[in-house]
């Protein structure tokens, strides 16, 4: 579990946001979304304890980031991944990226590791470029690459910066499915977003998504300039009585893995999370 | 989790330019190695010129063979004396017409003219006034020595300059030395900083800067360990071909298998393990100077 307790962050003199209270729980789903410049993504860098706040804590299972011992902040991050928003196109291949991957997860037999890449790979519609330069792929297959190299190490967290709108309509739907069948073993996913994609929107409702009333839906949280909405807490996780947000009709078993262990299949647009 | 200390983490980021880059260290390290072994087991100029430079006790008359040959013995027993060479009066005078014939006339008047004598020569690594004097101190109170021939004035002016070429030439491995670590923190420098991304990447995944920086310095350690013992391993090889092949590198410089000797050990030792410890330091300098340290 997540906890940021009165956050509050300044850039060039300007206060971003502050007191800024949230929490985020194993298996949820979260999108975050607010006005430019609001420190959307400083505020990812603070969550994913990359930056310091200037003042406030994040807390994750418990331990502080900021105000503990300073192993708790590398202990978090080799158990999180961090998908940046632009991803240096660089004279590095994917294969690189993997390599950098596999270093920072520890040691992976190499067997292991080949299987496991060619898998994400394909699982991300990526399969094939290995030996490809990152500067020659799209913007939408560089997010899917990266997204693959961090769920290479079997994050227990994810922090993804603007991933959905960078990786396209098509894959939209897609990510979102996967992100929901993370959740279901146990991650938490938190992405930032420009603003929130419409087919989200519809699910939750129109007559919702925008109405000051709004507040009464628990999946809607408003803190500081963000509005949050969270897309899914995982069956696993899911207290008696709280409604599903999964669609009907979706079978785990032919949900991907976040290792790249189970289904070879990569999602169809819209087989998850389309009511 | 526990990710262990990254030791070889430069070869896995960048093989290629680590494969040229060694083999770049292993001619700059043999070229020492080399020069090492030449100086330490010469000495510089000490082992030529103990070779050139004796001290001649010259025996009074009447002194016998066995008296003469037993001098020699106890002379030789000296830390400073090499060896000790009794020459009867007969073998003094054979020595001296061969150099300078047609003297048999002065011999016909009436015996030999020339005394007996024990040419002393001294080690290489005690060509000093100590090592000049412990032996002529040692020479000076016996009956049978009628005179010490041991360079007289020339002397002190022999050993200052042999201090001032010895260390010239070692003052030049030295600069070597100097030159190679300053091109190893540059190569470094430039490596570090090419993979700068590279370690931005692993530390925003919670690979502390300072793992990554010892990882890579004990890395750089080791594999210059083994890269000296190697090119230490070629050197040593190649002078003692050619000691083999050469009489005057053989009496210059002497034979690698004295460098097992115990007095050569510890700086053979020290030469072994100094280019590791230079290769971390240049791995840490070359770290810091590519401002490769975690950004806290």
């Amino acid at each position: 579990m997540i906890e940021a307790f009165h956050l509050r962050a300044a850039e060039r003199g300007v206060t971003l946001f502050s007191d800024l209270t949230l929490s985020f729980d194993e298996g949820e789903v979260w999108i975050v979304t607010g006005p430019p410049s609001s420190g959307k993504s400083l505020l990812l860098r603070i969550l994913a304890g990359d930056r310091k706040p200037d003042s406030g804590d994040v807390l994750a299972d418990g331990e502080s980031l900021y105000g503990g011992s300073p192993g708790a902040r590398s202990r978090f991050r080799q158990l999180s991944a961090f998908v940046p928003e632009a991803l240096p196109a660089d004279g590095r291949t994917v294969g690189d990226l993997f390599r950098l991957s596999a270093l920072s997860a520890g040691k992976i037999p190499r067997e292991e590791r080949t299987r496991r890449e060619e898998q994400l790979l394909g699982l991300l519609g990526v399969a094939g470029t290995r030996e490809v330069l990152l500067r020659h792929l799209s913007v939408s297959e560089r997010t899917r690459v990266a997204l693959a190299a961090e769920l290479f190490r079997g994050p227990k967290v994810l922090f993804l910066d603007t991933v959905l709108a960078n990786a396209g309509k098509d894959w939209a739907d897609s990510l979102t499915g996967l992100f929901r069948a993370l959740a279901r073993e146990g991650r938490t996913i938190v992405m930032l977003e420009r603003d929130m994609p419409e087919r989200l929107k519809v699910m939750v409702g129109p007559e919702t998504w925008g109405d000051p009333e709004a507040d009464t839906d628990p999946r809607i949280r408003e803190a500081g300039p963000f509005l949050l909405f969270r897309l899914s807490h995982g069956d696993r996780k899911a207290p008696a009585g709280d409604p599903p947000d999964e669609p009907p009709g979706e079978t785990p078993d032919e949900s991907p893995r976040a290792d790249g262990t189970a289904s070879e299949r990569p999602p169809e647009a819209g087989e998850e999370g389309e009511p | 989790m526990s990710v262990p200390l990254p030791l070889w983490i430069d070869w896995k980021l960048a093989g290629m330019r680590m494969r040229r880059e060694s083999a770049l260290r292993f001619v700059a390290l043999l070229l020492l190695s080399f020069l090492f072994l030449v100086l330490l087991l010469s000495g510089g100029t000490n082992r030529y010129l103990s070779g050139q430079w004796t001290i001649t006790a010259l025996l009074r008359s009447g002194v016998s063979d066995e008296e003469g040959e037993g001098l020699a013995r106890k002379i030789v027993a000296l830390p400073s004396a090499l060896g000790a060479a009794y020459r009867s009066p007969q073998q003094a005078w054979e020595e001296f017409s061969a150099q300078v014939p047609g003297l048999e006339l002065l011999r016909s008047g009436g015996g030999n003219p020339l005394p007996g004598y024990v040419e002393i020569t001294l080690r290489h690594d005690r060509l000093s006034e100590a090592g000049m004097e412990e032996v002529l101190a040692a020479l000076r109170p016996l009956p049978q020595v009628e005179r010490l021939l041991s360079g007289g004035e020339a002397m002190p002016r022999l050993f200052r300059w042999k201090r001032i070429a010895n260390g010239v030439l070692w003052g030049g491995f030295g600069f070597l030395v100097l030159l190679f670590f300053v091109g190893f923190v540059l190569q470094e420098r430039a490596r570090a900083a090419a993979l700068a991304s590279d370690f931005a990447f692993l530390r925003e995944r919670g690979t502390p800067g300072g793992r990554i920086a010892a990882g890579r310095a004990a890395g750089a350690a080791l594999a210059a360990f083994l890269l000296t013992l190697a090119a230490g391993g070629l050197a040593a090889a190649s002078l003692h071909l050619l000691s083999g092949r050469f009489r005057a590198v053989r009496l210059g410089v002497g034979s690698p298998e004295d460098a097992a000797e115990p007095a050569y050990l510890l700086p053979v030792a020290l030469f072994l393990l100094a280019p590791a410890a230079l290769a971390a330091a240049a791995s840490f300098i070359g770290w810091r100077a590519s401002d490769g340290s975690p950004p806290e």
